[in-house]
């Protein structure tokens, strides 16, 4: 029973660094949460005042129903590892794994019982009495991963815990972490830079900037409906096409003017669009919804347009389309068998059905 | 190429050859004439001993009797060594905390026991002895203090230094597995500054044992450590027994040498870890 409350949290460093200004966040008991954002956006310092490493400057954590403002680290039931994994070096990988539950006063069979299951779980039972510097930098994940497990704690802490592996290993050590949060049952607090690694295994992702939260949604939710240009920018790999629009009104239709293509507004943003009128917006497209196929370029709903290609990037499955509109650099995402190349004059065809409309000024979905 | 690398090879033995050979040529003279009789020592002090100057054992046993060498072997290996655990506990301690608790009062400690450094032991050595003698510190225990207090300028700056480098998130992680401060500073903490601690065991243990001025001023005559046992063979009104002073301090010297030699392999490394930490 170990949900996670943050209140109106408030961590200023000492000379007056204000880097979480005010943050509220609700952790369901056994949900596995992703903090992700640009680096430097306080999502370390969040983790560690959850951790009890940071003192909270203002407001109040919960860890269950319990305050744990004051309550010391050790003491909150939780697990943390490391991005430098932090293994103690001049003990063996058993006595890593080992150290808290002695510390704890667990009998010494008991010790021994729970370290050999975590360890064969993790598939480190071969390296029980090599020191830490004997090991890959995978193996070394793996015991930090060990070593939080052995407590059974309520809640797993985890900061960039994979960006020291190669990428091969990364995806490997991906399927695991969600594997163990599967079976352990607990909270998991997992903090990445890497959007990725958050769209594959979060419940729920929270997209943070400057110490604020953005949005905190499903990545199914953050992908389809990003809140704002920043988190449509983020989530998403090519990065979401934005690009300015003019809105008009003629004849009682709202029209959208992009570049030198004027089209209608989508039926289903067409009402929120009235307070825009004669003013500029931001509109936002995925590159997998700019088409190149010859059987998009007869649909309705779609906005045809004529490019000139700067770059084609051959990805093996698909290709990317570079290309500019409106003085924004754009990108497409089109079968990889249809032969482009620099130069070349392209018929596009954006699906309106899937665009999104951001207000100029302040970034917001129109939606909200 | 290669030959050219190897042709530089060569140079660099024949310079270090001979720097070791000046090194060792004084200590030599000294082992050499501790054999000889000891009127021949001043005659033909860079002669090897031959059958009418060879004197067997017979330095040494004078030596060992007029210097009372045992007592002031175990006073010299009593002192130092308490002194150097003393040292490496105390400091390595205060650098811990100084290097993890960051405020106004640490960098200030900091900043004393660098200064302590650079202060010449002369400058202080009469108002110290007068305080050391209205504090009973002049006995053997005492002079551990001192000690300390002398020793921890170095020891405190190697040990921060060191300290600085380790990351801190190893001592979070004992934080959260349940470590006390007192059990995190045993269990975590000094066992990853083993190197640095070696190292500042080395270089106080050397100076410490072969420190004359302090045990002189402090503890004098009660209590000799060899260094003033050694000494005192000197004697006064030019009477002095070269051959007994000649074996006493090679019988000094060995202790260190054993010392140097078993922890030959940790001087290296603490050498050479500083040298890459700059
Ligand atoms: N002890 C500290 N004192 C002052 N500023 C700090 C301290 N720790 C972190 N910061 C600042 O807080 C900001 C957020 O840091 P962090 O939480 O580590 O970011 P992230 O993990 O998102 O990359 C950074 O700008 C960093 O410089
Ligand atoms: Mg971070």
């Amino acid at each position: 029973m170990a949900g996670i409350r943050l209140v109106n949290v408030n961590k200023t460093f000492p000379g007056n660094v204000t880097v979480i200004p005010g943050l509220d966040l609700e952790i369901k008991d056994k949900e596995f949460v992703i903090l992700v954002g640009p680096s430097g956006c306080g999502k370390s310092t969040t983790l560690r005042m959850i951790a009890g490493l940071e003192s909270i400057s203002s407001g109040d954590l919960y860890i269950g129903d319990k305050r744990v403002n004051d309550t010391a680290p050790k003491d909150r039931d939780i697990a943390m590892v490391f991005q430098s994994y932090a293994l103690y070096p001049h003990m063996s990988v058993y006595n890593n794994l080992a150290f808290g539950l002695k510390l704890r006063g667990v009998p010494k069979d008991e010790i021994d019982k729970k370290v050999k299951e975590a360890a064969k779980m993790l598939d480190i039972e071969k390296y029980l009495e090599r020191k830490p510097r004997a090991l890959s930098g995978g193996q070394r994940q793996r015991v930090a991963l060990g070593r939080a497990m052995v407590r059974s704690p309520q809640v797993f802490l985890l900061d960039e815990p994979l960006s020291n592996l190669d990428a091969k290993l990364r995806g490997e050590m991906r399927t695991s972490i969600s594997r163990l949060h599967k079976s352990l049952g607990v909270t998991f607090v997992y903090v990445t830079h890497d959007q990725v690694e958050a769209m594959t295994m979060a419940d729920r992702i929270v997209v943070m900037k400057d110490g604020v939260i953005q949005q905190y949604d499903t990545p199914k939710n953050l992908y389809h409906s990003p809140i704002n240009t920043f988190v449509a920018g983020f989530i998403g790999s090519p990065r979401m096409n934005l690009f300015p629009a003019h809105v008009s009104k003629v004849k009682n239709k709202i029209m959208l003017k992009a570049d030198a293509y004027s089209f209608d507004a989508p039926a289903s943003l067409s009402a929120l669009l009235d307070g825009y009128i004669d003013r500029d917006v931001t509109l936002g497209v995925r590159p997998e919804d700019i088409h190149a196929e010859e059987f998009y370029m007869g649909l309705d709903n779609t906005l045809k347009i004529n490019v000139t290609v700067d770059m084609a990037e051959m990805m093996g499955a698909e290709l990317y389309a570079y290309f500019e509109l409106a003085g924004e650099r754009m990108i497409s995402r089109i079968p990889s068998r249809m032969s482009v190349s620099e130069k070349d004059t392209l018929p596009l065809a954006i699906d309106l059905n899937k665009i999104h409309i951001f207000d100029k000024e302040t970034g917001k979905s129109i939606r909200v | 190429m290669e030959t050219r690398s190897k042709r530089l090879d060569i140079l660099f033995y024949i310079i270090l050859t001979l720097l070791a050979v000046i090194f060792i040529a004084p200590v030599f003279i000294v082992l050499m004439n501790s054999f000889k009789g000891q009127f021949y020592i001043t005659d033909s002090p860079f002669s090897l001993p031959n059958a009418t100057t060879f004197a067997g054992l017979e330095n040494y046993v004078n030596g060992l009797r007029k210097t009372g060498f045992f007592s002031a072997f175990l006073y010299s290996l009593f002192i130092t060594v308490c002194s150097v655990l003393v040292i490496v506990f105390f400091t390595s301690m205060a650098a811990w905390y100084i290097s993890r608790v960051k405020n106004v009062f640490t960098r200030a400690l900091y900043y004393t026991f660098v200064f302590s450094m650079i202060v010449p032991f002369q400058m202080v050595m009469f108002s110290m002895s007068k305080i050391a003698n209205a504090m009973h510190l002049d006995n053997p225990i005492g002079i551990i203090l001192i000690y300390l207090g002398f020793g921890a300028g170095l020891s405190v700056f190697l040990f921060t230094g060191f300290v600085s480098g380790i990351p801190r998130e190893v001592e979070e992680a004992a934080m959260i597995d349940g470590a006390s401060p007192i059990r995190l500073y045993f269990s975590v903490v000094f066992p990853m500054m083993k190197p640095i601690s070696i190292t500042v065991a080395i270089l106080n243990a050397m100076w410490i044992w072969n420190d004359y001025l302090l045990p002189y001023l402090v503890i004098g005559n009660k209590y000799r450590t060899i260094p003033i046992a050694v000494q005192y063979l000197q004697g006064g009104y030019g009477s002095r027994d070269m051959g007994a002073l000649m074996a006493m301090l090679v019988l000094s010297i060995v202790p260190v040498v054993i010392f140097y030699l078993t922890c030959q392999k940790y001087i290296i490394k603490g050498v050479v870890a500083g040298a890459v930490k700059g």
